[in-house]
This record gives structure tokens, sequence and C-alpha cells, in this order.
């Protein structure tokens, strides 16, 4: 079972990782929204850099996050002038894995927005609906398969995120801490199994989050068919 | 009145278009790729780019020169485009309540206008083609819209279901009287609905004028091939079982005798469809023949169509023209001419109307090609457009 720390750990960390999803939601389902429908020039540029944090090392990100927080730079000094403590809390771990999770959550939403035939956008205009209702009334609705498996992909991406939390959060007992940290931490120290028994907890957990979405979108999908 | 004065551009040249469309309904034809989707479009405001002016009655929709563009949702068009696009998350019942929620006596009438009450709790993925078109029109008609925007909206579906759709379009236009703008293929369609018909070719218009005028258009007669020309709004007046037969009213009183079609009420609105070339044409009172419908009528007019020539006569007793058909032999040696009585009779298995939709198990589908092919196996003469010419983009 777990220790009273360990469950701390796992509470924390799921706090911390609904926090990030929810607030990159609405700006990732922007910003896919917009990489759906721009057809400009630097499309290309913009798409490549929203994804860059898929592919550099979590670390180098964490670095970047570091290196902008810290009190020497100019985002972090006009920070701490405020009194905004980032760096080495729970905020920089929620910071984390929202950078992190983030590309995610836009590459889902952004193939679902494109998948909605633009012309049920304007039958819908046609129909009385501003661009603002035609988005609630058939873009997301038609769209939200793709939003919701992006969410809970990037919800379970959060959960196990690792470089840029150590990077940019440490690894705080009690303050910073998360799961995949902690799996880290008792390797590192020598207790194998509680390790074991932390990453058998964190794979439940994204097991879960995956299976109940796809359980609830097929039984909705299902009622569309009637 | 519809006044259009646009530049739309398009993929390659842009279509440009000037007319003054004063009738109920106006048909828009035309070969494949000559603008008339592209057309409907600016109107609905759906093409960002159109300059120029359109306006419907008196509400300016765009007026470029003088930087009005009103947004689509304020310019209360009703718009069907050819696949119906009806909304896949809502039900034929929210999909018909979509543009008018807090109109709900209005969303009422539309719904019995097109007899849609069994159809309402079921999702577009279970409808068939007709029943999608039915829903789009009543959807487009609950919003009150100043004009309706009809795109092919019966393309998609075979004759039989052809049949079925068009009365609630005539209706539509009877009850409701607003104005449409028809694209079509089809010149029975355009001679059923169409007070007039605007001839696009090539994103420019080619002509305008009343449907029978234009009939010997080049870019007519083209398409006219596969159609069905006689397409005549009738109701039911009663069903002979033990002859096979049930008798149609047409308009003027004329009757009409088709296959037995005992699962139509009595009074029911139907439309019955013949085509040209089923139409027998006689120069002298016909009699002992097989067919029992014959009528009295006059020949207005000949024009050659293709390898045919195509009558227009003007039946005694009712008030639309027939088309027939004929060979350039058959008009010489009958010697006709305009203006010469003669008698025609539509052959027995010709005038049709039907209920086939329900009797086929792929239709409820909706996939007009799975339709053909059940209906090519149970026999049933299928004659539609062919399948190049569905769509126009």
């Amino acid at each position: 079972m777990l220790t009273r720390d360990e469950a701390g750990v796992v509470l924390f960390t799921l706090e911390v990782a609904a926090l990030a999803t929810l607030l990159i939601f609405p700006l990732a389902l922007g910003a896919a929204l917009a990489l759906a429908r721009y057809r400009g020039p630097g499309k290309g540029v913009l798409e490549t850099i929203l994804s860059l944090p898929l592919i550099l090392p979590p670390t180098a990100v964490g670095l970047v996050l570091l290196e902008a927080l810290s009190r020497r730079a100019s985002l972090g000094g006009w920070l701490a002038a405020r009194g905004i403590e980032i760096v080495f809390t729970w905020k920089a771990v929620v910071l984390a894995m929202a950078v992190m999770s983030f590309p995610l959550l836009v590459r889902s939403a952004r193939t679902a927005f494109e998948e909605v035939d633009p012309r049920l956008v304007g039958l819908a205009r046609t129909l009385g609906c501003g661009p603002a209702a035609a988005l609630f009334r058939v873009t997301l609705p038609l769209a939200w398969r793709g939003v919701l498996a992006g969410t809970v992909l990037a919800f379970a991406r959060a959960l196990g995120e690792f470089g840029a939390t150590v990077m940019v959060a440490g690894n705080i007992p009690g303050r910073t801490r998360t799961l995949a940290l902690a799996i880290f931490h008792d390797n590192q120290v020598g207790r194998d199994d509680r390790a074991a028994v932390l990453a058998g907890v964190t794979a439940a957990l994204a097991f879960a989050a995956l299976w109940t979405t796809e359980l609830l979108a097929r039984r909705l999908g299902r009622r569309r068919e009637e | 009145m519809i006044e259009i004065r646009v530049d739309v551009p398009l993929a390659g040249s842009e279509l440009r278009v000037e007319a003054r469309l004063p009738a109920a309904v106006t048909a828009v034809m035309g070969p494949s790729g000559a603008g008339k989707t592209s057309l409907l479009e600016a109107i609905a405001g759906l093409r960002r780019r159109t300059r120029g002016r359109i306006a419907c009655d008196d509400v300016v929709f765009l007026d470029t020169e003088r930087g009005v563009a009103i947004a689509p949702e304020r310019r209360r068009v009703g718009y069907v485009p050819q696949d119906a696009g009806l909304f896949p998350h809502l039900t034929a019942h929210g999909n018909v309540r979509f543009g008018a929620r807090e109109d709900e006596r209005r969303v009422e009438t539309a719904i019995d206008t097109l007899d849609l009450r069994p159809l309402l709790p079921r999702h577009p993925a279970s409808l068939s083609g007709g029943e999608k078109q039915r829903v789009a029109l009543a959807r487009a008609l609950a919003t009150s819209p100043r004009i309706l925007l009809l795109d092919e909206p019966l393309a998609a579906l075979d004759v039989e279901l052809k049949e079925r759709v068009l009365p609630y379009l005539v209706r539509i236009r009877d009850e409701w009287k607003v104005p449409m703008l028809y694209v079509t293929h089809n010149v029975g369609e355009a001679l059923a609905l169409a007070g007039e018909v605007l001839l696009l070719r090539d994103r420019r218009v080619e002509a305008q004028g009343r449907p029978l005028d234009l009939l010997s258009s080049p870019g007519l007669s083209v398409e006219a091939e596969a159609g069905i020309e006689n397409l005549l709004p009738g109701r039911i007046a009663g069903h002979d079982a033990a002859g096979g037969v049930s008798r149609v009213e047409l308009e003027g009183g004329i009757p009409l005798s088709v296959p037995l079609a005992a699962t139509r009420p009595v009074g029911a609105r139907v439309m019955a469809a013949i085509r040209a070339e089923d139409v027998l044409v006689s120069s002298a009172p016909v009699k002992g023949l097989s067919a029992r419908n014959v009528y009295e009528a006059r020949v207005e007019g000949l024009e050659r169509t293709g390898v045919d020539v195509t009558l227009r006569c003007a039946l005694t007793a009712a008030p639309s023209p027939w088309l027939a058909r004929v060979t350039p032999a058959a008009v010489e040696a009958l010697g006709l001419k305009a203006g010469q009585p003669v008698w025609l009779a539509p052959r027995r298995s010709a005038g049709r109307r039907s209920d086939r939709e329900r009797d086929c198990p792929g239709a409820a589908r909706g996939e007009a090609r799975r339709r053909r092919r059940c209906r090519a196996a149970t026999g049933t003469r299928c004659a539609g457009p062919p399948p190049g010419r569905r769509r126009d983009r």
C-alpha cells in the first residue's frame, strides 16, 4: 500500500496535472482553431514552433523556462517585483506540465477542427449564427472527439512530466515532488520496490483516464447513429 | 425581385453575373462548372471576396461600392446545398429548429408542410436522401427566409424519389410564396417549378428567359437528355385495385391513370412524371389503343433537340404544356407543324408516381449509389442524371 507521503504525492500530481490541463485548454483550442483556419504565409513556421516542446529534450524546455523566470531575466524580475514567486514552487510544476502538454492538445484539436466541413459552418451562418455561435453550436460539437482525446492525452502527458519539472521546480519533498520525480528519487536512494509501486500507480492513472474517455466517446458516438 | 451584379473570384477565373430576376421561382441552369453553386454562395454571403451589388426586394445584401456587406447571419436566406448539409450531431428536429429557436410556430408549420413528424427523433445518418432534403428544406423555411436558394435539391435523388419531393417544392412555392433560386440540370424540374430560367455557361450569363423559350439553347439540350421532361402535379382521385390502376387528377381536372399506388391516400398530392419520349403522338383521334390516357392538344412549337425533335404541345384542357419527343422521320410522316391538332397518349407504364423508397432495403441509408444498385436488382428502371453531373465544383 501507499505510505502517507506517497499518497500525498499522488494527490498533488493529480491536482497540478489537472490544473495545467485546465490552464492550457482555452489557449490550445484557440491556437488549434487559428491554425485550422489560417491559410496565409508563415503557417508552417508557426506550426513548427508550437510543436517544438514535443521534440526538444524536456530538460532543455525546463532550462528555457528557468532562465525566463529567474530574477535576472526581465519576465522573472517583473514578476518578482510584484511578489510572485514561480521557480521551485508548485506553480512551476504547473507551468512545466502546461508547456509540455500544450502541443499535444493543439495537434489533436487542430486535426479535429480541420475535419469539420467548413460548409456546415457557412450554413450555420446563413441560419442566423454569428461566428461565435457557429463555433459553439457547430464546430465544437462536431470536433469534440478530437478535442476530448487531445485533452486526455495532455493530462496523461502532464502526469508523467519529469524533465522540465525537475529543471524549473526542483524535486522538493512535500512541495514540488510529483509521481515521476518520486519514482526517480526512490530509485536513486535504492528503494526500487517503492519506485515500482509508484510506477504502477502512474500507469493505472493514465490507463483509467484514457479508457474512460474511450468508453465515453463510444457511447456518445453511438447515440448519433440513431 | 432579385437584382444581381457581381464578380465572384473563383480558382482560375471569376464568375460574372448581371441579372434581374422578377419571377417567383428562377431556375439556374447550365453545364457543370458554369458557376451555379458559386452564385448561390455569393448571394448567401459565403463568398467573402464577392464584389458588386446584390439586392433582394428592398434589402441590399451587398454593395461594395458603398461599403455595404451584410453578414450571412443577417441576410435571412434559406440555403439548401446539394447534399442537404444537415448537422450530423443533431436530430432532424434539432436541425429544423437550428435557425429559429424562438419561433416554435414557424418550426411546427415547416414540419407539417414537409411531413416530417415521423422523422424528427432521427439523426441524419439514418435518413434517406429524400428525407434529408426535406429536413434541410424545413430548416431553411423555419427561419422565415427572404429568399430560398436551392442547389439541385433533387439531383442526388433518383426519379422515384424526385417525384416524392417535388410536390413539396410546389407546395412551398404556392403556399409560402418565398422567392426561390433553384439550381438544376433537369429541364423537367425547371418547367414544373420555374417561371424563368437563368442559363450560365463558362461563368457568364448565356441567356435568361421563360423555360420553354430556352429549351433549344445548346447549354440546355446537352443536359436535357436523361431527364424527365413532363412533371405534372396532381392529386390521387381514387384507386382501382382490380384494374391495377390509380386515377390521378392533374391540373385542369384532366384524368391520368397510373400503375396502382394504393399506399397513397386519396387526395394526396403526387407528381406524375412522363418522359418526353414516352408520349405517343398521333395526328388523328385515337381509338382502340391500349393506352388509357389520350388527350387532345395542339402543337405550339417544334424544337430540334439533338437528333430528335421536341414538340411543345398545349393541351386543350390543361394549363401546362406537355413535351413530346419524336424522330424527324415521324415529324415528316405526320406532317407535324405548329398549330396542328394532335392527340397525345403517354405510355401506360410511363405515368408513374411511387413510394418505392421504402421497398428498397438500401434506400434507408440514403446512398444514391446503393439505391441505384438495389433498383437495378429489383428490375425497375432508374433514370437520373448521369453520376458525372452531380457535383458542381
